[in-house]
């Protein structure tokens, strides 16, 4: 049996992996940035046991490959009896890398409120929780858009390595594209360009937020 | 019944995870060192706008930067055979990782080299100094010196990043750590062992780098 | 015969005409100095001797080196003509002796131990032979514009610029700078600065240029010109000063 594939065809499929990288993306960034803050809020506390640890959490997910990361959830969750599809596991592994990446982002827009910004808080008889609240972290929230929009572009191309878990989304989609029609030129290429058209728009607009910042500042 | 680790088919195979790990480091440091003289090269055409090379790059960093590394590895190492091009596991990946590597470290230099301050050239100029003589004695290593740490870094994000490698069947760490698995039917442990190897090699190439960089770059005793 | 003539001398910001005709001689040996509020053209026109700022019309003529408006090639009027800045601007990954020696080994290919030896010469003339291997973080302000006279002295120039090398200084240091231009001065070095310090300008200037507007508005001998200002705005200016 030997199917004839267009390239309408060939695109057809892609577009159809492109939406599940789509929705990988949101999932990892949304749950991703909501699991960020929880790791944040451990790494500024006044603990020096939940510093110690969100640091250790941080450099870990920093410090090894997301294909191992995706690789001990996936066979993780199912030796402790959870029945994963590659989808879950992708969507775990990928959430707790982002939340990773932008604890740590985020910690250093903390960081980057200058010290006046504390002293003077402080001057007023703010406690810690006040200070963060009121002072430091609306000024840090401004800071940290246009990281974090930029961060979404390693989302979008960590969902790439989901592919080798077996998750069908562009790349995967894109192998077995390149198998099935002996093109693999073309269907790389077009593969490449999908990415290229989910992620320079974000470049562009971190970029843009940039440098708005910088003005206004 | 709980499940029990057991580790040993894994470290029976210890002599596969060094010899993937010595490869994974050799691929590292050969794209490390092609991407970061790529990256220079690229800086300069960008910081000094020659056309049209500067044009040329600012697109090669927009696809690389904008496209994943896996699929950069596969259209080299699947894609442009159909071109003629061909070449082995190896070197596809090493050329992965110096065109990924080469787009980060481009953007990463010519912010150091755009960052010289306004008097550095000045002063050189007013020692008749040409902008070749300017930039190889005056520029290049205040502005290495200061993106280093950012260098570090993407060195370290490309070395994990080659574990995708595997996937073209270059016979690097994860790769052995695929065998390995396979063969013992031990996939957590052995992607566990395997990670924290990984991150061995992430803490010491920071170190090594870090200590390079302080002699080598920075040149003076601290 | 004057070392430095520049004739008819224009430059433009954009739609500010900062200089406006410009005619100066400046003859071998002679110390000048440039005074004038700021905006009055004063650095510009120290920044144009040796190509810093390109000139729009005009000509600058150091020793036989010229320079007229689009002139691409700099180096034979730089290398005639060396630069100390407000801002010291040494360079902070080599040492005070390397950054004596840059210039003469890359641009003149003068060979290390050769270059080495001028160094040490030059680094010993502004008194800081024993800084040879000290970073410019290593050194105070004053040090530091002391080692950028010296490589700007180590490319032997015909005439040295200096723009407001005193102006970045705590005053205590000012002394220590201002006593090794007197003493190249005192050698028959050629010297054109911009300055603020007006004993110092009276003391040891040969020549002093009033700026104002873009114009040369009053030069002379430094003496005649504070004790006899011949225009109401020099007279307004060393009146503001003194």
């Amino acid at each position: 049996m030997f199917t004839q594939f267009s390239t309408w065809d060939i695109v057809r499929n892609l577009l159809e992996g492109g939406k599940w990288t789509l929705a990988l993306t949101l999932i990892a960034f949304v749950l991703g940035g909501i699991a960020g803050l929880l790791v944040l809020f451990a790494r500024i506390a006044g603990s020096r046991l939940l510093q110690t640890a969100s640091k250790a959490y941080i450099e870990v997910f920093q410090g090894t490959p997301l294909l191992m990361q995706l690789f001990i959830v996936f066979f993780g969750l199912s030796l402790a009896g959870v029945d994963v599809s590659p989808w879950v596991a992708a969507a775990i592994g990928l959430t707790l890398f982002t939340s990773a990446y932008l604890a740590e982002i985020w910690r250093g827009c903390v960081e980057s409120v200058s010290k006046g910004q504390w002293e003077a808080s402080a001057s007023l008889a703010m406690r810690y929780t006040e200070q963060m609240r009121y002072v430091i972290l609306p000024q840090a929230l401004r800071i940290a858009i246009p990281p974090t929009v930029g961060f979404s572009v390693q989302v979008v191309k960590g969902t790439a390595v989901a592919s080798i878990i077996g998750f069908a989304e562009l790349t995967k989609t894109g192998s077995m594209l390149a198998n099935a029609t002996f093109q693999p030129f073309m269907v790389f290429g077009f593969v490449a360009l999908g990415y290229f058209f989910l992620c320079y728009p974000l470049s562009l607009y971190a970029k843009h937020l940039e440098r708005k910042f910088h003005v206004a500042r | 019944m709980a499940y029990q680790f057991e580790f040993t088919p894994v470290f029976e195979h210890a002599d596969l995870l060094l010899k993937g790990a010595g490869f994974t480091l050799a691929l590292t440091v050969t794209g490390a060192v092609l991407g970061i003289g790529l990256g220079i090269v690229g800086a300069i055409c960008r910081a000094w706008q020659l056309k049209p090379f500067n044009w040329l790059f600012g697109a090669y960093v927009e696809v690389i930067r904008n496209t994943p590394f896996l699929v950069q590895l596969f259209f080299i190492f699947f894609g442009l055979p159909s071109l003629g091009v061909k070449m082995g596991e190896w070197e596809a990946a090493v050329l992965a990782m110096v065109i990924n590597l080469g787009a980060y470290s481009t953007e990463i230099i010519r912010a150091g080299i755009i960052a010289t301050p306004r008097g550095q050239l000045e002063a050189a100029a007013s020692l008749a100094m040409s902008r070749a003589e300017t930039f190889r004695h005056v520029v290049l290593r205040p502005a290495l010196q200061k993106v280093w740490p950012a260098l570090t870094s993407q060195v370290i994000i490309v070395m994990l990043g080659s574990a995708v490698c595997s996937q073209i069947a270059t016979e690097e760490l994860t790769f052995a750590a695929n065998f390995i698995q396979s063969r013992s039917f031990r996939a957590f442990e052995t992607y566990f062992v395997t990670t924290a190897i990984y991150f061995a090699l992430a803490v010491l190439l920071r170190q090594v780098l870090m200590a390079l960089g302080r002699r080598f770059v920075i040149g003076r005793p601290a | 015969m004057s070392l430095v003539k520049i004739a008819g001398l224009h430059k433009h910001f954009g739609s500010n005409h900062v200089l406006k005709g410009i005619d100066l001689e400046i003859a071998e040996g002679e110390v000048v100095a440039i005074i004038g509020r700021s905006g009055s053209g004063k650095s510009t026109l120290l920044r144009t001797i040796n190509g810093l700022e390109s000139i729009d019309d005009g000509e600058i003529v150091v020793d036989g080196a010229t320079l007229h408006a689009g002139d691409k090639d700099l180096r034979p009027l730089r290398l005639k003509v060396g630069m100390v800045f407000q801002q010291f601007n040494l360079f902070p990954h080599l040492t005070a002796g390397e950054n004596v020696m840059l210039a003469p080994t890359v641009v003149k290919k003068t060979p290390r131990a050769e270059a080495m030896e001028i160094a040490r010469k030059m680094m010993a003339k502004v008194g800081l032979a024993e800084k040879f291997d000290s970073y410019p973080d290593q050194l105070s302000g004053g040090q530091q514009q002391r080692v950028a006279i010296a490589r700007a002295l180590a490319m032997n120039p015909r005439v040295l610029l200096c723009d407001e090398i005193t102006s970045a200084l705590d005053p205590e240091l000012v002394n220590e700078v201002l006593s090794v231009v007197k003493q190249l001065a005192a050698e028959g070095m050629t010297l054109v600065m911009v300055t603020h310090e007006m004993r110092f300008a009276r003391e040891v200037g040969d020549k002093l240029v009033f700026m104002y507007q873009g114009r040369v508005h009053e030069a002379g001998p430094p003496r005649e010109l504070f004790a006899n200002p011949q225009t109401e705005e020099l007279a307004s200016f060393v009146g503001s000063i003194n």
